[in-house]
């Protein structure tokens, strides 16, 4: 305490006491002196140290410089009594920055108080990495945080210190975080129970999932669970109500961390964060009389709007929003009102639509004349986004009717958004002209080069335009006072397309030279060089002023700036040769019009506000604007963590047998189209391609359970000393519905437990949750959760679940779901004549997949007929009776059922030979890929290198 | 992120700054130019600010970051912070709130003499809440056993260094003769509200 110190106290005495500032400075310097002095003599025992650093402190947070106490803070650091280590660490904190070389000294210090046991040693630590860390400290101390984070024993104190500080490692030096590596573990954190952990936790996953959205994925349904905990369960110990409300500022952390994905797929999660978003928005109706609690309130309900406009723009959510926001904009808190207009600006920039903000034109508009310049700024943002082509004349004459009375500080931003928006929406030309002319009178100063260089384009390249450009320029240029940028436009259009005028009443050539000289004294030498160009133009067009001209040239042939000399000197040699000469007509013919290119001006605006991966997930403009940064954001991600999905059919082939797709093998048989098919032939197996983001689960035991499911409907996935995984399952049609229980098999929780399922194609098949998955199992005890299977085309690859949870250390389980395209088949029952009759119709390859392997016997070397009758059962093909003479030989028929590719017929024959030990299995179908599918499918579990 | 919080009184004296990213002048103009833009602004008028002069001061790394004055005045004090937009402003609003509490709670009525005597402490508290420009803890409880889990460590190693001196140190009690309390900075809350 810095009270103890009786010496520090009375020189913050003395420092109050001094009347004026040179006196205060006199006892400052008086000090440092001293102070300096103690240091050079050395022998300071900690007391004295601690004293003196303080006192350097004290003079720092004064606002002085201090160039003593920091080798003395290094040594307070390592001190074995907490008061000095405090002040050491403050000092450290305070007095240096990342690149300090003081820095170095402390690397170690710092690493022995990261390993001490004394958990407020570990702190003091932490904080300071966390404020002055740089990248040396990261690549040195970045694994002892790490452990600090995920070690079980951490408390929740060192716990969150441990998160933000990795963050500030990773924010320094991102190489040194394997942030994919860590995901998921990390991600487990989010379920801890102390709400200050979580918050923490979920600030460094904002951070990491920007950069890493993939392996971070699993984090939505993670905020969305807790959300749901938070608001609709209210399930939150009490001390983190902050005015009753549940933590804000979390809440408000996790609403932003959804913003950074697209929208979920998964309907259990998407109807959970409805629910979510609509208690909170239900919540805020009730408004209260204690401020802090409507404060607390409303940042999660902006923040809660802010998500609903980023999940889907045309949600009733969405509506409710918009008449919220409505009703802020003319609240009498000016709070409220700030933020009701910078909603609604992302709103507008959203939206398809902006009818519902259009209603509240008139408010905005007023709004620019709020008292306050924070709100005006915001006005002036919505009304930038809300304008369209229907009300661009009223906004932007608004605009720049308060131009004039604007603050200094707005005009720059607004002249530029009026130019954007004039020449975005403009109605017609010469509105625009008008517009941009008036623009540039009023505001002069603050117009950017970037306005009148677009002027200049569009006139050029609009013919319609030039005549009517050049008399309007001329107009203004007449007004006593005009400003350098108009003088600039007057210039070039003049110059371009005065002839086109030059006929009329007061617009003649030499009314046309007069004006625009007599402004040249006032512009400054660039300005003139471009009045130069025009003149020389005149003398190509206006001989009748050429005498003036020439004069003009001459005249400038002795300023001194080289520039203007040098083309006044060339543009006199031009203009004083023989009248016959073509040169200079050939040097003044009509500029062509310019390539077709983007406004500059929009370029400049994203410049302003950026559009990299910061934390903003709108921009001010349009719904294009934000559509497009969206693309460039798209191409900006690297493509290593997006697995590529691999499109297992080759839509080539498909169109050929669409034909023949659907061919009902109950219905009339159809033409003979299927013997000319596609000559590729399908490659019998595929490798199971795994996911990128986890490893599968391998073992002996593993394969054998997954193979024995795809034929079977329950059974056991997965088991180990943990955690036993079994699956039960029901198909009908394209449809399907599988359990999959969870058995915790140990005597503590399973906690941060989190499920995922992974679909390789899911245009192809699409697996989601019935509900939320629990995030918890209790010992010994098992839970289920229901998965919802749709098959829409055909597919190869099963989906894989991954499954994490802690239990004592992190644990991450990935598995193949037995979902394969046989359980979408629905049994056929044909006759003899009819199954050949279609088995010919078919044909052979390439509709038929054919293998011959070695066959797996029974201990008595007989063929296993009731195995093999099981598998093509378990298979969900018939088997059918009486077609084949040999009694061995299995035939069998299904239809595999397909939501969006209809129905596929498929035959199969199964011969075994069991002198040869050999088997051969025969499969058609309509579909070349399914008969390969199937072939595989059904030779895998009967060939003798079988697990079983 | 949050990149600098700034206590000064109404006069402009700072008493609390500190700076989540190295700035590029000195603190005292920083500070003044804050006082400028803020004492200027009558109450009523919102505690949002957009900042674009002070991207000088600060050292706009990146071309986007937006930067906004998010400040509070209690009774002779304002709290300033200087975020981007990734933090919400009524997020921040309630965070000074939480941050006042905590002094009160340290000092009991805490008072600018407070701020002055106990820099260190005021220090520490804020070291409590805010971790490198993130915030670290919001819970009053748990800022609160922070605090004291250092002050008895604090305590502890005064004591085992002056085995024969009566228990000094720790949070709260002022030195006598220094007390010129200013009330309960919570409830002084200034310019808030409806009007």
């Amino acid at each position: 305490m810095a009270t103890n110190m009786r010496g520090l106290t009375q020189f913050i005495a003395d420092i109050r006491g001094a009347r004026v500032r040179d006196l205060e400075e006199k006892r400052i310097n008086k000090e440092m002196a001293n102070i300096r002095k103690k240091f050079k003599d050395g022998n300071l025992d900690g007391y004295q140290k601690k004293k003196y650093v303080a006192k350097v402190l004290y003079t720092y947070i004064l606002g002085y410089k201090v160039d003593v106490g920091h080798m003395e803070a290094v040594n307070l650091i390592s001190s074995y009594k907490y008061s000095e280590k405090q002040i050491g660490y403050l000092a450290v904190t305070l007095l240096m920055h990342e690149n300090s070389d003081f820095l170095r000294l402390v690397v170690n210090s710092i690493r022995k108080d990261l390993d001490d046991n004394n958990e407020i040693h570990n702190c003091l630590a932490l904080h300071a990495i966390a404020n002055v860390g740089g990248t040396e400290m990261a690549e040195a101390l970045c694994e002892d945080v790490h452990r600090l984070l995920i070690s079980p024993t951490s408390q929740s104190m060192v716990k969150k210190k441990a998160a933000l500080t990795l963050l500030r490692m990773y924010r320094k030096h991102p190489d040194v975080i394997p942030a994919a590596e860590w995901a998921l573990r990390i991600v487990a954190i989010m379920d801890d129970r102390d709400l200050g952990v979580v918050l923490c936790v979920t600030t460094l996953v904002m951070a990491l999932a920007q950069d890493h959205l993939e392996p971070f994925a699993v984090c939505y349904q993670k905020a969305v669970d807790r959300l749901f905990r938070l608001v609709v369960e209210h399930e939150y110990s009490a001390t983190y109500a902050y005015y009753k409300v549940p933590s804000p500022w979390l809440q408000v952390k996790l609403l932003r961390l959804l913003q950074y994905y697209p929208p979920a797929e998964d309907p259990a999660i998407r109807s959970t964060l409805h629910q979510v978003l609509e208690t909170i928005m239900n919540n805020s109706a009730e408004q209260s009389r204690n401020m802090q609690h409507n404060n607390a309130q409303r940042a999660v309900l902006f923040e809660a709007i802010g998500l609903a406009i980023h999940l889907d723009t045309n949600s009733p959510l969405v509506s409710t929003s918009a008449v919220l926001l409505a009703r802020f904009i003319s609240s009498k808190e000016t709070n409220v009102r700030y933020l009701g207009l910078d909603t609604l600006a992302h709103l507008a920039a959203r939206a398809d639509s902006l009818e519902a903000i259009k209603k509240h034109q008139g408010t905005v508009i007023n709004s620019l004349r709020d008292r306050d310049i924070s709100v005006r700024r915001r006005a002036l943002d919505l009304l930038y986004s809300m304008c369209d082509v229907d009300n661009s004349e009223v906004i932007v004459g608004e605009l720049l009717r308060y131009l004039k009375v604007a603050d200094y500080a707005l005009r720059e931003e607004m002249v530029l958004k009026i130019a954007i928006l004039t020449e975005k929406y403009a109605s017609s030309y010469r509105w625009y002209v008008d517009t941009i002319l008036e623009l540039i009178s009023s505001a002069g100063d603050h117009v950017g080069d970037e306005v009148w260089y677009r002027v200049v384009q569009i006139v050029t390249n609009t013919e319609d335009l030039q005549a009517y450009a050049a008399r309007v320029v001329f107009q203004r240029l007449k007004s006593p006072a005009s400003h350098e940028s108009l003088v600039k436009v007057g210039g070039y259009v003049l110059g371009e397309y005065g002839h086109l005028i030059a006929n009329e009443e007061g617009h003649s050539p030499i009314e046309q030279l007069h004006v625009l000289h007599t402004k040249s004294q006032f512009c400054a030498a660039p300005t003139r060089a471009l009045l130069l160009s025009t003149y020389i133009k005149w003398v190509n067009v206006f001989p009748e002023i050429k005498p003036q001209l020439i004069n003009i040239f001459e005249r400038y042939r002795h300023v001194l700036d080289s520039e203007l000399q040098q083309r006044a000197c060339e543009f006199y040699a031009l203009a004083s040769r023989p009248d016959e000469d073509e040169l200079l007509q050939n040097v003044c013919e009509e500029i062509p019009p310019f390539p077709p290119r983007e406004s500059a001006l929009v370029g400049r605006m994203n410049k302003k506000h950026g559009a990299t991966e910061d934390k903003r997930t709108w921009v001010h403009g349009g719904k294009e604007a934000n559509l497009d940064r969206e693309a460039t954001k798209q191409g900006r991600v690297p493509t290593g963590d997006a697995p590529p999905t691999a499109s297992p059919t080759a839509t080539g082939d498909r169109d050929v047998m669409a034909s023949l797709q659907g061919l009902d093998l109950s219905g009339p048989s159809n033409g003979t189209s299927a013997t000319n098919g596609a000559a590729k032939t399908v490659t019998p197996t595929t490798p199971i391609k795994p996911s990128t983001s986890t490893h599968l689960a391998a073992g002996p035991n593993v394969d054998r359970w997954f193979e024995k499911l795809t034929y079977t409907n329950e059974g056991v996935l997965y088991e180990d000393v943990q955690i036993q995984v079994g699956v039960k399952s029901r198909y009908q049609g394209h449809i399907g519905q599988l359990a999959i229980y969870m058995g915790n098999k140990i005597s503590a929780p399973l906690t941060s437990f989190t499920t995922k399922v992974d679909v390789d194609d899911p245009e192809a098949l699409s697996v989601t949750f019935a509900k939320m998955p629990p995030t918890l199992i209790a010992p010994r005890s098992q839970s289920q959760q229901i998965l919802h299977i749709e098959c829409k085309k055909f597919f190869r690859t099963p989906p894989t679940i991954s499954i994490s949870f802690l239990a004592g250390a992190h644990q991450t389980i990935s598995l193949r779901l037995p979902i394969v395209l046989t359980k979408f088949f629905e049994h056929v029952t044909l006759g003899q004549a009819e199954f050949f009759e279609r088995w010919k119709l078919i044909g052979g390859p390439p509709r038929e997949a054919q293998s011959v392997f070695p066959m797996h016997l029974t201990s008595q070397n007989e063929i296993d007929r009731e195995k093999q009758r099981n598998v093509v059962l378990g298979y969900r093909l018939n088997v059918l009776a009486d077609v084949d003479p040999n009694p061995n030989n299995i035939v069998g028929a299904g239809v595999l059922h397909m939501s969006v590719d209809g129905k596929v017929g498929c035959l199969m024959r199964l011969e075994p030979n069991r002198e040869a030990k050999l088997c051969r299995v025969t499969v058609r179908s309509t579909s070349e890929e399914v008969a390969g599918e199937v072939q595989r499918l059904i030779q895998k579990p009967l060939s003798v290198d079988a697990a079983s | 992120m949050i990149h600098s919080v700034i206590i000064f009184n109404t006069s402009g004296v700072p008493r609390l700054t500190k700076f989540y990213t190295p700035i590029h002048q000195s603190s005292q103009t920083l500070v003044r130019k804050i006082y400028s833009l803020i004492s200027t602004r009558s109450a009523g008028l919102c505690n949002f600010l957009d900042a674009p002069e002070l991207e000088d001061f600060l050292g706009r790394r990146d071309e986007d970051e937006k930067l906004r004055v998010v400040y509070r005045s209690y009774a002779t004090l304002h709290f300033v912070f200087v975020v981007d937009s990734s933090e919400s402003e009524l997020g921040i609003l309630d965070l000074i709130q939480v941050f006042v509490e905590s002094l009160d709670r340290a000092f009991e009525n805490v008072c600018e003499l407070d701020l002055v005597f106990h820099f260190d402490e005021v220090h520490h508290i804020l070291a409590e809440i805010i971790q490198g420009g993130l915030v670290l803890e919001t819970n009053l409880e748990a800022i609160d056993s922070s605090l004291q889990q250092a002050a008895q460590a604090r305590k502890h190693s005064f004591a085992s260094a002056n085995p024969l001196a009566l228990g000094v140190g720790g949070v709260g009690p002022r030195s006598s003769g220094l007390q010129t309390p200013l009330g309960w900075l919570t409830g002084k809350l200034t310019g808030v509200g409806p009007r």
